[in-house]
């Protein structure tokens, strides 16, 4: 019985770990939003080599992971990725995470003079190439969808997610998760073809994390919901761009005991060729 | 008779070079031009293509000057399959011989 407990308080430690952590790394392009999903799909024939950086902290909790993307413009309205994830714990080691697959594909778009608007759907495929060490243990499905403004001064952004998690070999099934934003950006200066152009944003990002259950049974430190404001900013030159921000916890609403995010902080460098 | 054929050869090229010019200067009215980044890949669709010199942008116009090669030549229906494939509309071209 005794084992059971302990076996139970294992898994909500690790999980707890994932589940605030292993937030859906998402196939974000320039000119997308930093943490939410927009429409933008790569030029036909573009590849884009994309190097992200992410942080985030929740209590004594540390990790980053270093995620490698490249990305393939099939059409310019359809766009395969492909992303490899390195991972690093304070006390848990580090090494590859778990590979993924992303389709995205834009099936509306308006365009304008100095606009453009458009609307796309995403899948993707987390496998479980990792296990249990460095990995969620379980091959997840993200379905999502996005609606994007751009213009030459303004930006906005909507996009709703639903990430099914699957179940760990030893028989836990994860919480599915729910993820809404809403996001404003602006180009205060509107800048020439070769000049370095700067869009400044706002996000504001909203996580519905449902109960794992382990044996039949809905585990109570689990599930939950966050909402966070992230400031971020978008750098580009040409084919070259940077975009950087930090997730700030808004409002927890969690379920039992979890620690409660500090920040997640995201810095990526994206090339198209 | 070697001189008067080279001259005579000079005198074809020179001729020829201005009835032809130096090639086309086509200007793209395309509309969904929010940002430069995204431009690019006008500038990479448009680059790769046998012919093009040159490609500029005016985003506050929406406009696109491509020279090209003097023996190159586009149709608007070439060059709307161009910029569609870079991901934005073709809203008009016009085209000059450049002197």
């Amino acid at each position: 019985m005794e084992r059971v407990v302990q076996r139970k308080r294992q898994w909500k430690r690790r999980w707890c770990w994932a589940g605030v952590l292993l937030w859906p790394g998402l196939p974000a392009l320039a000119h997308d939003p930093v943490f939410g999903l927009g429409p933008h799909t790569l030029f036909k024939g573009a590849v884009e080599v994309h190097v992200g950086v992410d942080r985030s902290a929740a209590g004594a909790r540390d990790q980053r992971v270093a995620t490698l993307e490249l990305a393939y413009g099939v059409t310019a309205n359809w766009t395969l990725r492909a992303e490899l994830p390195y991972l690093a714990r304070d006390g848990a080691g580090d090494g590859l995470s778990d590979f993924a697959l992303a389709t995205k594909y834009r099936f509306w778009r308006r365009d304008g003079l100095g606009v453009q608007e458009s609307a796309s759907v995403l899948l993707r495929l987390k496998t479980d190439s990792a296990g249990r060490a460095q990995g969620t243990d379980t091959t997840d499905v993200l379905g999502g969808i996005a609606y994007g403004y751009e213009s030459r001064k303004w930006y906005r952004w909507a996009a709703l997610r639903y990430l099914s998690r699957g179940e760990t070999g030893a028989g836990l099934e994860r919480g599915d998760r729910l993820l809404a934003d809403l996001v404003l950006g602006i180009r205060f200066r509107q800048t020439a073809y070769l000049e370095p152009d700067w869009v400044w944003m706002v996000e504001l990002n909203g996580e519905r994390t449902g109960r794992d259950e382990l044996d039949g049974r809905r585990l109570p430190d689990s599930g939950g919901t966050r909402w966070f404001v992230s400031p971020g900013l978008m750098w580009t030159w040409r084919n070259f761009a940077v975009k950087t921000g930090m997730q700030i916890p808004l409002a927890e609403d969690l379920d039992g005991t979890q620690p409660e995010t500090d920040y997640r902080a995201r810095l990526e460098l994206e090339w198209h060729f | 008779m070697k001189t008067r054929t080279f001259l005579l050869a000079m005198f074809m090229l020179a001729a020829s070079s201005v009835v032809m010019g130096d090639g086309m200067q086509y200007e793209l009215r395309v509309d969904g031009l929010a940002c430069p980044f995204c431009a690019y890949g006008i500038e990479k669709k448009l680059k790769k293509t046998t012919g093009v010199k040159t490609v500029a942008f005016d985003l506050e116009a929406g406009k696109v000057i491509v020279t090209t090669e003097e023996s190159a030549r586009f149709t608007e229906d070439e060059m709307e399959r161009l910029i569609e494939e870079a991901g934005f509309t073709l809203r008009g071209m016009t085209e000059r011989e450049l002197p």
